[in-house]
């Protein structure tokens, strides 16, 4: 009888944690800040630990001043330092909207390249039970049009560790969102170490008459919803993209070109919240590929209410997401 | 301490940052440079006297207000002019193109926010970065009385303050953003009893007066070394010139200009040097003379720089 070795499984913000602790590990020059990130652990529990590990100069408890939580992680960037900023709720980032368009994304470019960025704002965003119209968001497309910043947005535990480690390491600044609906969501993370590319859509499942294209927390929506499909004989492949910039374009294409039935997903509202650009790259490239109109199933173009009751029918369902499969499957 | 050769020193950098840019204006007479240019005429004791009591690897962050902290920061007038010119003798190899975008590494020059008081935040970072590497180095960022107002200044100072962070606020005070008084817009008349209320030690002094600011600077700088915080510094100064070339400056008076006029830091120190025995009227020729000299051989090589084509349009967008 042979045993195949168990990987051992973690939830999607202990993978978080353990990439920090890693890097803190590996390389003096990062430090952890951020509102109540230090002994506490932070607002989401994400930092625990490491400050009882690595100290009050690592990880750093700073006061509820955004504009300086960025700028001030710019300032440290440029002199020899690579922080890692983490802003207690995605939504917060319009607070220091300068300081991550005008700063954080443009200050190399605007200075002749003289001087590198590496710095990783961490964004924890989504609906997840009740937070209210600031603080559930998902606002990554707003860094489309902010050349200069990649934008990371992990939907496994193994993904975020990966991804994480690879951002930290990384010369250019990344906004790196984690979804707060997946904290507890657990996944294979192995012991040994690793490290994922960015810009490397992940094809998570293989399929031949449907293409999902999503991120985030959608994929699993999205997993779901193509499971059920299979049952009624409709095969969906899943494209995670996991980065908005790098975009993996061919990784698009290529499922595009195989399926000719496109669904793009995301919580965020329809309007700009990404898909228009992805639906926008794919008449570019590969119009002519198509069997259907493209689909967009997204977030709902209201805020996201503070009642929980609400907030469920903001969010697509992988039921809002098996209609659409059904529909342009059919078409 | 302010030595005689100091003394000379400040006043040889002042009178370089004047005549340099005059000559700049005239390439912005003839068209060569952009009009965006907010001279510094006036505003040479504060800029130039405060950067003579730093390091080389102590950073700057300045402000729009012409070049003269620039220069007193030692950055190469081959590489300023270049800057302006937009092309690859400029420290940014004709990317940053002028006043905003200007930095040299080498000498702690950080560059610049277009969107003023984005320094203040900045600054802050880099003054924890200072004392998260345990280097003994401080961080001057330079803004006007317009910037001052800024919210980030709070969440800078605000820092700076809790942590005693080597970080010294410039605030250059010459009255006017634009056309809006100082007084229409803000409580106080001196921002240095803001620094107060961050804990942070505050100084109001004469900007016109380049001794005064040498010392005042050398203070500060001594406190931020040795663990001791960050210091708001207002110089009072005035702006010679319009906001920007071609600005009318209908909204300030002949006399109120006039005035200020006579406060000329760069004439005021000459003649300080010659009262107090320091240089008779012929070194000093020979020491404007030289500078002169300086100018004229670094335009001259600034000006066989090429712009950059279509093909750098990205460089330097991500590494
Ligand atoms: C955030 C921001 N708002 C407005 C401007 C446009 N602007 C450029 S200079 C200036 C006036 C600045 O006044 P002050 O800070 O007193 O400096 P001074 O020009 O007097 O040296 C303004 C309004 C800007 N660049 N950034
Ligand atoms: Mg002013």
């Amino acid at each position: 009888m042979t045993t195949t070795p168990t990987v051992r499984k973690l939830s999607y913000s202990r993978a978080i944690n353990e990439a920090l602790a890693e890097e803190l590990a590996r390389d003096e020059r990062v430090f952890i800040m951020g509102q109540d990130v230090g002994a506490f652990g932070g607002a989401f529990g994400v930092t625990r630990g490491l400050h009882a590990r690595f100290g009050g100069e690592r990880v750093i408890d700073t006061p509820i001043s955004e504009m300086f939580l960025v700028g001030g992680g710019v300032g440290a960037a440029i002199t020899g330092l690579r922080p890692v900023v983490e802003m207690q709720y995605a939504d917060f980032l319009w607070n220091a909207g300068d300081e991550i368009v005008g700063k954080m994304s443009k200050w190399r470019y605007m200075h002749g390249g003289l001087f590198t960025v590496p710095m990783v704002l961490r964004l924890p965003e989504g609906a997840a039970g009740g937070a209210g119209p600031e603080h559930s968001t998902c606002p990554e497309a707003a860094l489309l049009a902010a050349a200069g910043s990649y934008i990371v947005i992990p939907s496994t535990p193994y993904d975020a560790k990966g991804l994480l480690k690879s951002a930290i390491r990384d010369d250019n600044p990344v906004a790196y969102f984690e979804h707060k609906g997946m904290y507890g969501l657990k996944g294979e993370v192995p012991e040994e170490e690793y490290t994922i590319p960015l810009g490397q859509a992940d094809l998570k499942r293989v399929g031949d008459d449907v293409s999902i294209i999503t991120w985030g927390r959608m994929v699993h929506r999205a997993l779901e919803a193509a499971e059920t499909a299979a049952a009624d004989g409709i095969s969906v492949e899943v494209l995670d993209l996991r980065c908005l910039r790098p975009l993996d374009v061919a990784a698009i294409v290529a499922t595009v070109e195989k399926t000719g039935r496109v669904i793009i997903s995301h919580e965020a509202g329809k309007t700009g919240g990404g898909g228009g650009e992805i639906a926008a790259i794919i008449a570019e490239e590969c119009i002519t590929s198509l069997e259907a109109p493209v689909r967009r199933i997204c977030g709902i173009e209201t805020p996201v209410p503070q009642s929980t009751h609400l907030e469920q029918y903001v969010v697509p369902t992988a039921e809002d997401l098996g209609a659409a499969i059904t529909d342009i499957a059919r078409y | 301490m302010l030595t005689d050769e100091l003394k000379i020193e400040i006043y040889r950098m002042m009178y370089l940052a004047q005549t340099w840019e005059q000559r700049l204006l005239r390439l912005l007479d003839d068209g060569l440079v952009s009009g965006f240019y907010h001279a510094g005429r006036g505003h040479e004791a504060l800029e130039v006297a405060s950067m003579v009591a730093l390091r080389d690897d102590d950073y700057l962050l300045y402000d729009h207000r012409g070049c003269a902290h620039m220069l007193a920061k030692r950055m190469s007038m081959v590489s300023l002019f270049g800057d302006f010119l937009g092309n690859d003798k400029g420290s940014t190899k004709g990317l940053g193109a002028g006043i905003v975008h200007i930095a040299d590494p080498d000498h702690g020059v950080l560059g610049q926010s277009g969107t003023l008081g984005g320094g203040h935040v900045l600054a802050a970072g880099v003054g924890l970065s200072i004392k998260l590497r345990k280097t003994d180095q401080v961080v001057v960022n330079f803004f006007g009385d317009g910037a001052a107002n800024r919210g980030t200044f709070h969440e800078g100072a605000n820092v700076a303050g809790a942590w005693k962070l080597p970080v010294i606020y410039i605030v250059q005070n010459n009255g006017w953003a634009i056309s809006t008084p100082q007084s229409q817009v803000t409580a106080i008349e001196s921002f240095a009893e803001r620094a107060a209320g961050y804990g942070m030690a505050g100084v109001s002094i004469d900007g016109m007066d380049p001794f005064l600011v040498y010392e005042t600077m050398a203070e500060a700088v001594e406190r931020a070394r040795g663990g001791g915080g960050p210091t708001l510094l207002e110089g009072r100064v005035v702006r010679f010139r319009g906001h920007y070339e071609g600005d009318p400056g209908t909204y300030r008076s002949k006399e109120e200009l006039a005035a200020g006029k006579d406060l000329d830091p760069v004439v005021r120190t000459r003649l300080r040097l010659l009262e107090d025995g320091l240089r008779t009227e012929e070194e000093l020729d020979r020491l404007q003379h030289d500078v002169d000299a300086e100018i004229e051989a670094a335009l001259e090589e600034a000006l066989t720089g090429t712009v950059p084509g279509r093909e750098r349009l990205s460089e330097g967008l991500y590494v």
